[in-house]
């Protein structure tokens, strides 16, 4: 019955389903996972990195996220090739609007722009949608520190903490659970690790596997995205192994617990 | 009556050892009334790269804009900053782009480049572009600024001695224009550090 209705994006099924976007939308629970978390003093963004072979010649530093604009960064599940798209887009947009209006772009403005696009080709046209879900991460100096996901369909939405890709159900129970509105961006880090060992299927993380950014605010310069490098990637791993052995151990090892709650990271 | 000389300014530019400097006047007048004397025409791209501007002052607004949103397209597609050279080849481009209704500004370009070597550059209107290794200038007094120099520019002058080699030659041409002048500011560019200075000169 549904197929009847399926091949084309511009027309409702009978009971009023646009089949096509659903479909987009299944295609990004078959991407690698992203998590984005934010806190009074940033927003983080972690993914998991698909395995790559030894062979590939890395081009781009990085693989799942991307800076738009000095104040913001995001990051991607589903098609890349789709995704690539609409970051040039997102990047020539922020540049339009600094031009017109000498003041970088409100996030939310950013991500209206994004969807509007990527509802035209839900309606319009009979093109495919684009079959990506985003993770934005920004600041600005009307609403701060801002996470915001948007999926196939042009919907987006603000967030404290949430999941794109495979699994995010599971992440994004974890979340529920795990979030404080009063989180530091350490915090943030160590659960975003948390949730991304449950959801990604391998036994041990390490910064091969994991691509982890955050978008803080330099008292000086400015908004500025960062990456972490291989090493620092590895120290946090470390540390939440740490801490989450000790936690499922006895109460003799509370001296341990507190000094490693109380760690902070580089 | 020309276009070029509604608003006055002058940009230099001159190469020392591993070192550039560059520098503008600070007046913004329209015609004959000053306005302001504390508007520079030079502008920082990154650490080692400077733009100056002369011109019709809309324009070098306008221009300055684009640049910046060129700029910072490359840097997230690229993933690297231009250099010098590559930026002073995108301006002649942008500004050829224009070539039946052009922007009317001239361009000096003033960099080191990742061998920290000098890189100097200036054009015309319509992006006619020349690189030198010794110093490149425009603007209304730019006649006489030739003159001077001509007379004062040696090659390899040490930061220090480049700054005052640079500064007494816009210093003398500006005080025989009208249209430039009430001060100038002054950016000696080495490997390790940017020296801004202002100058007084003149107020009139």
């Amino acid at each position: 019955m549904a197929r009847r209705y399926d091949s084309r994006t511009t027309i409702f099924s009978p009971e009023g389903r646009l089949y096509q976007v659903e479909y987009a939308i299944e295609a990004i629970s078959h991407a690698s996972s992203a998590v984005g978390i934010l806190t009074k003093e940033g927003v983080v963004l972690a993914a998991e990195k698909k395995i790559t072979s030894k062979l590939v010649e890395v081009s781009s530093k990085t693989e799942k996220m991307y800076q738009l604009a000095d104040h913001l960064a995001c990051a991607v599940a589903g098609i890349t090739a789709d995704a690539n798209i609409l970051i040039n887009f997102s990047r020539v947009s922020s540049q339009q609007y600094l031009h017109k209006y000498q003041q970088p772009i409100p996030i939310e403005q950013l991500v209206q722009q994004v969807c509007d696009w990527k509802q035209y080709y839900t309606q319009i046209g009979g093109l495919r949608p684009f079959g990506v879900a985003f993770l934005y991460a920004g600041y600005d100096d009307y609403f701060k520190f801002q996470l915001y996901q948007s999926d196939p369909s042009g919907t987006y939405g603000g967030w404290k903490a949430t999941a794109i890709g495979a699994n995010n159900q599971s992440a994004q129970s974890t979340l529920k659970q795990e979030y404080r509105d009063d989180m530091s961006l350490d915090d943030a880090l160590k659960l975003a690790i948390k949730v991304l060992s449950k959801t990604i299927d391998s036994t041990d993380l390490n910064a091969n596997k994991l691509e982890i950014g955050t978008l803080t605010l330099d008292p000086v310069k400015g908004p500025r995205f960062q990456i972490f490098n291989e090493n620092r990637i590895n120290d946090l791993v470390q540390q939440c192994d740490i801490k989450s052995k000790r936690d499922d151990d006895d109460d003799d090892e509370d001296r341990n617990l507190l000094r490693s709650s109380g760690m902070t990271t580089k | 009556m020309s276009i070029m000389s509604h608003n006055g300014g002058a940009v230099i530019a001159m190469a020392g050892k591993n070192c550039v400097a560059i520098a503008s006047d600070l007046r913004f007048g329209i015609s004959i009334q000053t306005l302001a004397c504390d508007f520079p025409k030079v502008f920082q791209m990154n650490e080692r790269c400077f733009v100056g501007i002369s011109g019709l002052t809309t324009d070098i607004q306008t221009v300055l804009a684009k640049l910046k949103f060129k700029w910072n397209m490359y840097k997230l597609n690229e993933e690297r900053e231009m250099s010098p050279n590559v930026f002073a080849n995108y301006f002649s481009t942008l500004l050829y782009e224009k070539r039946f209704g052009p922007y009317f500004t001239e361009p000096v370009i003033a960099g080191l480049n990742e061998n920290n070597e000098p890189f100097l550059c200036s054009m015309d209107l319509i992006g006619a572009s020349m690189t030198a290794n010794d110093f490149v200038l425009a603007g209304t007094c730019n006649e006489s600024l030739y003159g001077t120099c001509e007379a004062f520019w040696k090659p390899n002058l040490e930061p220090e001695e480049l700054f005052e080699t640079i500064s007494q030659c816009l210093i003398s041409s500006l005080d025989r224009d009208a249209l430039c002048g009430w001060g100038a500011i002054v950016h000696v560019i080495t490997p390790t550090e940017v020296i801004s200075r202002k100058l007084k000169t003149r107020q009139d």
